[in-house]
């Protein structure tokens, strides 16, 4: 299936990824990004039930499973675009969210806060169609970091060109491939320079030859050293970038591990899932 | 009796009347389509917010969509003026019932139009860590006043069509006019038949212009208008590529 072909990132360099679980080198310190007992219920079913993840700076955690398992719904408590019915999500030191129960409150920062310190990338891109690439990278820098539109505008266009897009800035998204405005999408989440970058399935609306193109911005993200969360069926992307890959299944942590998870699964679950999709 | 026996030289002896009537019509429509325009929206935010709230203006909208606009105008003209004592000039009390009328069907157009903005792009900027207010005005309102706009067009020839029916109060618009000019000349079939065109072809004005200002929302903008100005926008990125390169 294409789901697990390796597709043209792996052309790059694989050595060149930095795998910091491996060598060990931000393991110590504080995590970038930590959350602990998310519980989530969507009516009378709980999609979340307790789950505790750190990523490090400089790290790539790939989180995949079965559709259901609740994996988009654990990276988007991660910047409370869903609000966990209970745990707690700590970036850069703040706790936001609810909290765990049992602890001692402490002081909990806004969402919009803890939105401004993460990037997000959605399946459907959600680009504004109103508005051209340029603009599209250009609003947030304006309202959010209070850019003048001219510096605003540099800026962007700096976004874009990391993207491979910069001769695209005048398009409005309609007039781009599906690729192309999942690029845009990138630049824009990346030109806030976020501490952490979600990854929300972002190549599973696109057409099989589009994928590539997506996928490769990603990895040369991962080269630059950019934290990364990537939720993803693409196994095969996961083994070349995660340096922790976390299955998950019925609202909990199966299992993680780094690449060997993908080579020799212990759990029985994860074995069969890692088989189907093979 | 052949149809030569019409006097049809009298649509132009009455040429001048019957444009003054069409004008006062187009004003008590613009008038109230600028008022109906902002109190839908207010009305759709309210619909789509918070209860009690949301009830008062699902009431307001099922009432005032359920009123003919001759009994409203009537009931404004004559009865505001017995209940408050405040009397109001016929152009006035046009205005007013057009505009209370429109705000509940310009409330559903607004709402429809902002729900059809996909829920991923509010999700977007609250993502990029925009503030709400910020996200509605530049990201939702943009999009919604595009996929509202041609029916906004079409609320504007019903007020129009509608201001017919002030003939009851003595509003000088076009069937008034047509009244008076049928009781000096007794040409019924004529007249009639002249404020039927001067109707059609304000409509159909009115869906010329509306249509321009689709082109001109479109992504990319279409019609020479919006290109001469997409132009200059175009140059500005495009020496900024030229400073970048």
């Amino acid at each position: 299936m294409n789901d697990v072909q390796p597709t043209e990132p792996t052309s790059a360099p694989r050595s060149r990824v930095a795998s910091t679980r491996e060598n060990g080198a931000s393991a110590a310190g504080e995590p970038a990004v930590r959350i602990r007992q998310i519980r989530k219920s969507f009516g009378p079913v709980e999609v979340l039930r307790g789950i505790d993840l750190e990523v490090h700076a400089g790290e790539h955690v790939v989180i995949f499973g079965p559709s259901g398992s609740g994996k988009s719904t654990v990276l988007r408590s991660i910047n409370l675009l869903e609000q966990p019915d209970s745990g707690s999500v700590c970036v850069d030191g703040v706790e936001y969210g609810p909290g765990v129960p049992g602890e001692p409150v402490v002081r909990r920062g806004r969402p919009m806060e803890l939105r401004r310190k993460v990037g997000m990338v959605f399946q459907q891109f959600n680009l504004f169609p109103h508005l051209t690439a340029l603009d599209n990278v250009a609003l947030p820098l304006r309202s959010v970091k209070q850019m003048k539109s001219g510096d605003a505008m540099r800026k962007a266009a700096e976004s874009l060109r990391r993207v491979g897009l910069l001769e695209r800035a005048a398009h409005y998204p309609g007039q781009l491939s599906g690729g192309q405005q999942q690029r845009v999408a990138i630049a824009r989440a990346l030109s806030l320079d976020p501490k952490v970058m979600l990854f929300d399935e972002p190549t599973s609306a696109l057409d099989p030859e589009l994928v590539g193109e997506v996928l490769r911005v990603m990895h040369e993200l991962a080269v630059d050293g950019m934290t990364m969360v990537v939720v993803t069926h693409e196994l095969g992307f996961a083994r070349d970038i995660g340096d922790l890959n976390v299955f998950m299944d019925q609202g909990v942590i199966v299992e993680t591990g780094s690449r060997e998870l993908f080579e020799s699964p212990t759990n029985p679950r994860t074995q069969d899932f890692i088989r189907a999709v093979r | 009796m052949g149809i030569t026996s019409y006097d049809w030289g009298l649509i132009w002896d009455y040429r001048s009347a019957l444009l003054h009537g069409l004008l006062i019509a187009l004003q008590v429509s613009a008038v109230a389509l600028v008022i109906a325009t902002v109190g839908g929206l207010g009305l759709a935010m309210l619909r789509m917010g918070r209860a009690p709230l949301s009830w008062v203006a699902l009431v307001y909208i099922n009432v005032f969509r359920g009123m003919p606009a001759l009994v409203t105008v009537i009931w404004i003209y004559f009865g505001v003026s017995l209940l408050l004592g405040v009397n109001f000039t016929v152009f006035q009390a046009g205005v007013i019932a057009l505009s209370l009328l429109y705000s509940a069907f310009m409330a559903e157009v607004f709402r429809s139009a902002l729900q059809a903005v996909p829920h991923g792009h509010r999700e977007a900027g609250l993502a990029l860590g925009m503030r709400d207010t910020r996200i509605f005005f530049s990201v939702i309102a943009p999009q919604a006043f595009k996929i509202a706009l041609p029916n906004v067009g079409s609320m504007f020839i019903g007020m129009i069509k509608d201001t017919s029916t002030f003939t009851v109060i003595g509003l000088l618009e076009v069937v008034r006019v047509t009244q008076n000019a049928n009781a000096q000349t007794f040409q019924p079939f004529v007249l009639y038949t002249a404020a039927a065109a001067i109707y059609v072809l304000a409509a159909f004005a009115v869906d010329v212009v509306f249509r321009f200002g689709e082109a001109a929302l479109s992504s990319p903008p279409k019609g020479r208008v919006s290109r001469v100005l997409r132009a200059r926008k175009q140059k500005r990125i495009h020496t900024l590529l030229g400073e970048l390169a």
